[in-house]
């Protein structure tokens, strides 16, 4: 089944045609970008439970974007309503001339050019830029089983019962949390040349597990998602055993010696690596400001000729996928790394204007509230040839990482900071049991993707995650790959 | 801004519609904000924004009896602004629902009264934002005067908000917050290309504040881009200092927050010796600083000690909620943390080899485990006889097995969110580095 358009971005799309037009008489290019946003989230644990809103991407509201010929300016706004539509353009006039007011001495605006396929309606009239040629477009992505339909009541039983078996399976288990979430969301944008509008779902569910060594608390967490809805939740208990294996397993866990090691990355490390060591990197708007090493790499050799290296909401299906991003650009899939070498970066619109590129669909923005960047989507390896067993039994000592947990970019000196929860010792080609965490990875990015010498047979992709530019402006990802063995830093 | 008269409007739409839902219990809050952004590139303005919404969420509680026990639940719901009344019925009727299932022991919601609203005493509210946002992007680019060290890049937000509390148990108190925070990269490109990430957040026009903030860290990039290597993989002496050490307290909020506690994810009680019976470095004292005037509930925000000499006062934040299981005062969250500091000079800590970490990439506190780190962005490294700029590889220390012997400098440092000694030292901290 298709998600379904918002009744209220329905109602009121008439009277932000009405804005656009306003705009368009004042300005030669203006845009507006409507979203009526729902997500819900469920959690259930030993001692707590919560069903309700999550307030981060749960909103409506509006984004209008103009050019006065030089300059781009951004209103954040969330009521419109008839008689103030004449307010809502005042607000942005004073925005759009405030320039001198803000700025001081020694200080200048960036000018920039319209986006190429905006420019053929510059000089016309408002008439002429609302009823001319326009790229409309309409999109919904589709789900299985609608959450809403489900209810709150059998979505927490489900949890109840998952947290119930769970915690059974062991008693050194401290607390067992099974959450799930969902976001729906229909985004509108509107402009002289475009009316496009996109309708979306995704599905997330997470077990957090705990158990105790005296004051430390040793924990383990297993993320799922799709593009889609409900049907998610029976994925949840499938490795429900693993899970708390692994959490018991991590109570005889120590540091790990410090120190430079193969390792065989599961596919959620690779995604780590993927993303943070590397995807921040390609983020163009980092080009523009001369921070991303990659910029001096294009055409070059960044990784082993094992690794093709994907981004794109049109590339995959999963939680970062849509039809068209922030700014109206429609969903690409763009091949960043070909066999090793580096082919291009991903790029939000105005970057795009900056450089003198193609946007490719990465303009987004945690909400109507904020500025778009340029962000990930789905980012992921492509597949090898090999098997995790085949791997695992080429290296001599090594350690099998698993379990990511947190990274942070570096586009700049190409650092790598990742986290990981699970290192398990590999001896003579075989596991050995001995479990060590938590696990800090450094390096240089190329260092560690060109020393990349096996790749496994299947891609995993998971989108439980956040991912910030920075410490801030969270949006909702996906990232991944194969099994890969690496030479990498571990500490 | 939006007029008092629509704001009342809007809470009294709400009121009507609880009521006639048969809604007893609920916490209405009303959070208005105007903010205004700029985002340059170099020394050049990339783009203006401004943002003006007017954000309600509604908590709606339940009461009801599961096998003999008083449970409580409860579920949110936001309110836009030109919701029709049927909107604001549906909505709060599916927050109903919701809370009527979620099995959650019976609590007391924070009880008050109608107070007078708090206005902001911020320079801030005296100038607006236009302004402000000239004086503070002045104080940024002040010190940015050399070739090869400058500012890449900056991102300053300036905020006026008014935020309304109405619970169903009296409390009924509104003040208004002015911020002023953000971002910037420092480059320097000789003797090698590199850079480092800086965050500021201030509630006054504090331009003096920006301004040293932005001399350092220039001076701190220009030391990173002369930083070559790694330290060697080995036990340091570690110095931490500056905006490292609230992260590193964050354990000491985690661990006496009463959600953890009541989760049983935390041992802490009040008269507990947090850094053990043998404390052989500095007796760790730590206040709680109230920044703004209510909690997200609406219970009034105060100072409070909450470990003296190394013992645990009380229990904090986590709601009303937790504080009621535990049989405890709701204290509120606090963000602002004030520690004593120690009695030895930084000057004398660093006259034994040491290991002094500046910058990381994302220096991070793990609560559950105690393990803290990072990668290394940039460290001076003291062998006895020379200081080298290093930079690289990782450190791993656990906070639980380096608590009894950490020592605090007598120099102070504050900023938004900590005030207390500008350092601190450990021994013996695992460093993954150069083979």
């Amino acid at each position: 089944m298709k998600v379904q358009e918002s009744d209220f971005i329905r109602r009121e799309t008439p009277l932000l045609k009405e804005l656009l037009e306003k705009l368009l008489a004042a300005y030669p290019y203006a845009s507006i970008l409507a979203v009526d946003s729902k997500a819900r989230r469920y959690s259930v644990s030993k001692r707590n439970m919560a069903a309700g809103e999550d307030d981060l991407l749960t909103s409506r509201g509006f984004v209008a974007k103009v050019w006065d010929g030089k300059h781009y300016a951004e209103y954040s706004f969330n009521k419109v309503v008839p008689e103030e539509l004449e307010e809502i353009c005042a607000r942005i006039g004073e925005l759009v001339a405030a320039s001198d007011r803000l700025l001081p001495e020694g200080l200048e605006e960036k000018e920039y050019l319209l986006p190429e396929e905006e420019r053929r309606v510059e000089k016309k009239t408002s008439e002429e830029k609302r009823t001319g040629e326009k790229t409309v477009f309409e999109g919904s992505t589709e789900y299985e089983v609608d959450p809403e339909e489900m209810g709150d009541d059998a979505i927490l039983k489900f949890l109840e019962g998952l947290k119930d078996k769970g915690l059974a399976m062991n008693d050194a288990l401290l607390n067992l949390s099974a959450f799930c979430e969902y976001q729906k969301y229909t985004k509108l944008f509107l402009s002289g040349r475009k009316e496009l509008l996109q309708n979306v779902m995704w599905f997330n569910g997470g077990i957090s597990l705990a158990a105790s060594r005296g004051e430390e608390i040793k924990s383990y967490f297993k993320s799922y998602s799709c593009l889609g809805g409900a049907e998610l939740l029976p994925r949840m208990e499938e490795d429900l055993e693993e899970s708390v294996a692994a959490t018991v397993e991590l109570l005889e866990s120590r540091p790990i010696p410090p120190g430079e090691y193969t390792c065989i990355c599961a596919p959620d490390v690779t995604g780590m690596i993927v993303h943070e060591a590397f995807g921040h990197g390609v983020e163009m708007d980092m080009f523009v400001k001369k921070r991303a090493q990659a910029q001096e790499f294009l055409g070059k050799y960044v990784a082993s000729p094992l690794v093709t290296m994907h981004d794109g909401a049109g590339a995959v299906r999963e939680t970062a996928t849509y039809f068209f991003d922030d700014e109206g650009t429609l969903a690409h899939d763009t091949v960043i790394i070909d066999k090793g070498v580096l082919k291009t970066g991903i790029s939000d619109l105005q970057s795009a204007l900056s450089l003198g590129t193609e946007p490719t669909g990465n303009g987004r923005r945690e909400s109507y509230r904020r500025k778009a960047y340029t962000r990930m989507t789905n980012t992921y390896f492509e597949a090898g040839d090999s098997t995790r067993e085949e791997m695992i039994a080429s290296v001599d000592y090594g350690f099998l990482l698993e379990n990511a947990e947190s990274g942070m970019e570096d586009p700049k000196n190409w650092g790598i900071q990742c986290m990981v929860n699970i290192a398990r010792e590999i001896k003579d080609g075989k596991l050995t049991g001995k479990v060590f965490s938590p696990i800090v990875l450094t390096g240089y990015v190329p260092d560690l993707l060109k020393s990349i010498s096996m790749m496994g047979k299947d891609v995993e992709l998971g989108g439980g995650g956040f991912c910030g530019k920075g410490y801030k402006e969270w949006v909702k990802v996906s990232d991944g790959g194969p099994y890969i063995k690496a030479r990498i830093r571990l500490g | 801004m939006r007029r008092k008269e629509q704001v009342n409007a809007v809470i009294a739409k709400i009121l009507s519609a609880l009521e006639r839902l048969g809604i007893d219990h609920y916490l209405i809050e009303e959070t208005e904000k105007e903010s205004l952004e700029c985002f340059f590139v170099r020394k050049k303005l990339d783009l203006k924004r401004k943002s003006v919404t007017d954000e309600l969420e509604v908590t709606v509680y339940r009461d009801f009896e599961k096998d003999g026990k008083k449970m409580r639940g409860s579920s949110a719901a936001q309110i836009y602004p030109g919701m029709e009344e049927e909107e604001v019925l549906a909505a709060l009727q599916g927050a109903c629902q919701a809370a009527s299932l979620v099995c959650n022991p019976y609590y007391e919601l924070p009880s008050g009264k109608k107070e007078a609203p708090v206005p902001s005493r911020s320079p801030l509210a005296e100038i607006g934002l236009e302004e402000s946002m000239k004086r503070m992007t002045e104080a940024l680019f002040a010190e940015d005067t050399e070739e090869e060290v400058f500012l890449n890049s900056a991102e300053i937000f300036l905020r006026h908000s008014h935020r309304h509390l109405v619970n169903s148990a009296g409390v009924d108190v509104a003040y208004e917050v002015y911020d002023v925070w953000g971002e910037y990269v420092v480059q320097c490109v000789a003797p090698q290309d590199v850079e480092t990430y800086h965050q500021f957040n201030y509630r006054d026009l504090n331009t003096d504040g920006l301004r040293r903030e932005v001399k350092e860290a220039l001076a701190l990039t220009r030391d990173r881009a002369a930083a070559r290597k790694a330290p060697k993989t080995g036990e340091y002496t570690l110095l931490l200092s500056g905006q490292q050490m609230r992260t590193l307290f964050d354990f000491y909020l985690s661990r006496s927050n009463t959600s953890m506690v009541y989760q049983k994810y935390s041992n802490y009680e009040a008269g507990m010796k947090v850094q053990g019976e043998d404390i052989r470095g500095d007796a760790l004292t730590l206040e709680l600083k109230a920044v703004d005037p209510y909690s997200a509930e609406g219970i009034p925000m105060k100072d409070r000690l909450l470990i003296d000499e190394g013992t645990l006062q009380l229990l904090q934040g986590g709601g009303a909620r937790f504080a009621y299981y535990l049989g405890v005062e709701p204290t509120g969250g606090y963000r602002k943390i004030k520690v004593r500091e120690g009695k030895l000079p930084f000057e004398e800590m660093k006259k034994e080899p040491y290991l002094h970490v500046v910058s990381f990439s994302d220096f991070q506190m793990d609560d559950f485990t105690g393990h803290f780190g990072g990668e290394i962005r940039l460290a001076y490294l003291y062998d006895g006889q020379t200081v080298t700029p290093v930079t690289g590889g990782s450190l791993n220390g656990n906070i639980m097995e380096l608590q009894a012997d950490m020592v605090f400098s007598s120099e102070k440092y504050e900023d938004a969110n900590y005030e207390g000694p500008y350092a601190v030292r450990f021994k013996g901290v695992k460093v993954a580095g150069e083979a």
